[in-house]
């Protein structure tokens, strides 16, 4: 052997950042995501031709009934397919932190997610109101799907076969939960971005909302980065 | 200096089990691992590969447990069992990304890659997508990902399952260049003469237990040991029998219609007998086959006659 040297973890990151982009660009998942993410503008061309009276809420719900798709579709296929399809064998043999492949998958495809989502609401709104949203909108959304990104990968490790499935069950849960009168809404990630988002333009208190959101995606986090570190194959 | 070292090494898959209390060391060049399937052979790897950690005992490559450490792993190249690739992806990029993966710098990644291609033969179809590739061409791809970081310890579950008999005697032979140029291969397979190709050192492994270790010979005139049964479909059973009968080699005849089925201790003997009774009496043999040839059945039979090692 000549060199005996072991990839830092950024190269391994950047390395499986690179391959689930060429894979997610060369398999329909990446066209299906567009067609869902253009839901919210397709919504709103609907309803500006008819000149119905604007209502930011309504878009919004459909952005955040699209962070119980789009992150399930991308992160918790993509890790599911890998540790179920055995693909992880190669990786697993390779002296690399276990830990980077997930943060590699995180790291191509949660940009993404952001991107079609944010992008779909952005010019949902643009041709809604002739106006773009408000920065609290969209950075409330970007906090949504890095959260359900994590929840997605979380789930994923634990139940790779069914990784897809019952992450978008466990956001539509999380959707219902955030509908409810009471405090148990505080758990739900799509609830604490609705607060984030602040679309009523009342004055709010960021930190509970912040913090609930920042302790949902971090157990999430951790039970997936835990599970994968002790996976066998 | 051992490379591999298992001590009362089991693995337990929830009750199944895997691999049962092995001890066992590996010093150096190619080791055939010999099984049937379930045997526990890719247990075996998967340890060895840092996949698997032992439910008991231990197992260390190169004094490191695999599953822990990462740089032994460095020094380690798997090749698996299972077809599942990053189909996505031509052979070039699936190979480049494992020599990133295993520290190879970005600046020489590719050249690795297409050196570790052309090694097993497949500069030819390196841009090529692997979802399009025959069994054969995935086992070269499989391969080259394994070998492309320099390894000094190859471990190759299962390499010529499935590919046809010309590309079987290639991939052997570059199986043996490797020996050659200095690698520890590890080889499994359930097949003896895939083995005998590649080594005379074997490992027999059968329900999670090191049976035997050592020279093919030696593991050979243990399994010899077992009534080898030769089946012979011809137009005079009869003649052949009786040019065999007397001889102390043949355990037992029997018939059924046109076939007369011989078991014999000495079946390189036996064949040539076969051949000269054939000759001498002008018998039409439509069909000659070995029905035993299944190491299941001989090593139920090593286990059973208490011919472990």
């Amino acid at each position: 052997m000549s060199e005996n040297l072991v990839p830092t973890t950024l190269s391994t990151v950047r390395t499986l950042a690179g391959v689930t982009l060429t894979r997610l660009g060369r398999g329909k998942a990446l066209w299906i995501g567009c067609l869902f993410a253009a839901l919210p503008i397709m919504y709103a061309t609907g309803v500006h031709a008819r000149h119905v009276k604007p209502a930011p809420d309504d878009l919004f719900k459909i952005s955040l009934l699209l962070l119980a798709l789009l992150p399930a579709m991308y992160i918790g296929a993509s890790v599911g397919e890998e540790l179920e399809d055995r693909t992880s064998t190669y990786l697993w043999s390779r002296p690399i932190a276990r830990w980077a492949v997930l943060a590699g998958k995180l790291c191509a495809l949660t940009p993404i997610v952001i991107g079609l989502i944010v992008g779909g609401w952005f010019a949902a709104i643009e041709i809604w109101t002739e106006a773009a949203p408000s920065l609290a909108s969209c950075l409330a959304l970007t906090a949504g799907c890095i959260a359900a990104s994590l929840v997605a990968a979380g789930i994923a490790t634990v139940v790779p076969k069914h990784g897809m499935a019952l992450t978008i069950g466990y956001m539509l849960v999380d959707l219902f939960i955030g509908a409810l009168p009471f405090s148990l809404n505080e758990l739900s990630i799509t609830n604490q971005a609705n607060v984030l988002a602040n679309l009523g333009h009342a004055p709010i208190e960021i930190t509970t909302p912040l913090i609930a959101m920042v302790v949902v995606t971090g157990l999430w986090g951790v039970v997936s980065f835990r599970r994968v570190k002790h996976l066998e194959s | 200096m051992s490379i591999v070292v298992a001590e009362n090494c089991s693995k337990w898959y929830g009750h199944v089990l895997g691999v049962s209390d092995v001890s066992w060391k590996l010093t150096g060049g190619i080791v055939g691992l010999l099984g049937p399937n379930g045997a526990g052979k890719s247990t075996l790897i998967k340890m060895m590969g840092g996949l698997l950690r032992p439910s008991r005992g231990s197992l260390s490559v190169y004094g490191q447990s695999p599953f822990y450490d990462v740089r032994v792993r460095r020094r380690i190249g798997y090749a698996p069992e299972h077809e599942a690739t990053w189909d996505e992806l031509s052979a070039l990029e699936l190979v480049t990304a494992m020599a990133r993966l295993s520290g190879v710098p970005a600046g020489k990644a590719d050249k690795a890659a297409k050196d570790a291609l052309a090694q097993m033969g497949m500069t030819g179809a390196m841009y090529r997508r692997v979802r399009g590739f025959s069994k054969g061409m995935r086992q070269r791809t499989k391969l080259a990902t394994a070998i492309v970081h320099d390894p000094d310890f190859l471990l190759l579950d299962e390499p010529l399952t499935g590919v046809d008999p010309v590309a079987r005697v290639d991939i052997v032979e570059r199986i043996k260049r490797l020996g050659e140029a200095g690698k520890t291969i590890v080889v499994s397979s359930h097949v003896l003469y895939e083995i005998e190709a590649l080594t005379s050192d074997i490992v027999v492994i059968y329900r999670g237990q090191v049976l035997a270790e050592g020279n093919v010979y030696e593991i050979r005139k243990l399994i010899d040991r077992h009534p080898h049964r030769i089946r012979v479909e011809c137009n005079q059973p009869r003649a052949i029998a009786a040019a065999l009968a007397a001889e102390d080699h043949v355990a037992r005849i029997s018939f059924e219609r046109s076939v007369v089925v011989i078991e014999t201790r000495d079946p390189d003997r036996c064949y040539d007998q076969i051949a000269s009774a054939v000759i001498a009496a002008n018998v039409a043999v439509s069909a000659l086959s070995s029905p035993d040839n299944n190491l299941g059945a001989v090593f139920e039979y090593l286990t059973g006659d208490g011919g472990r090692r």
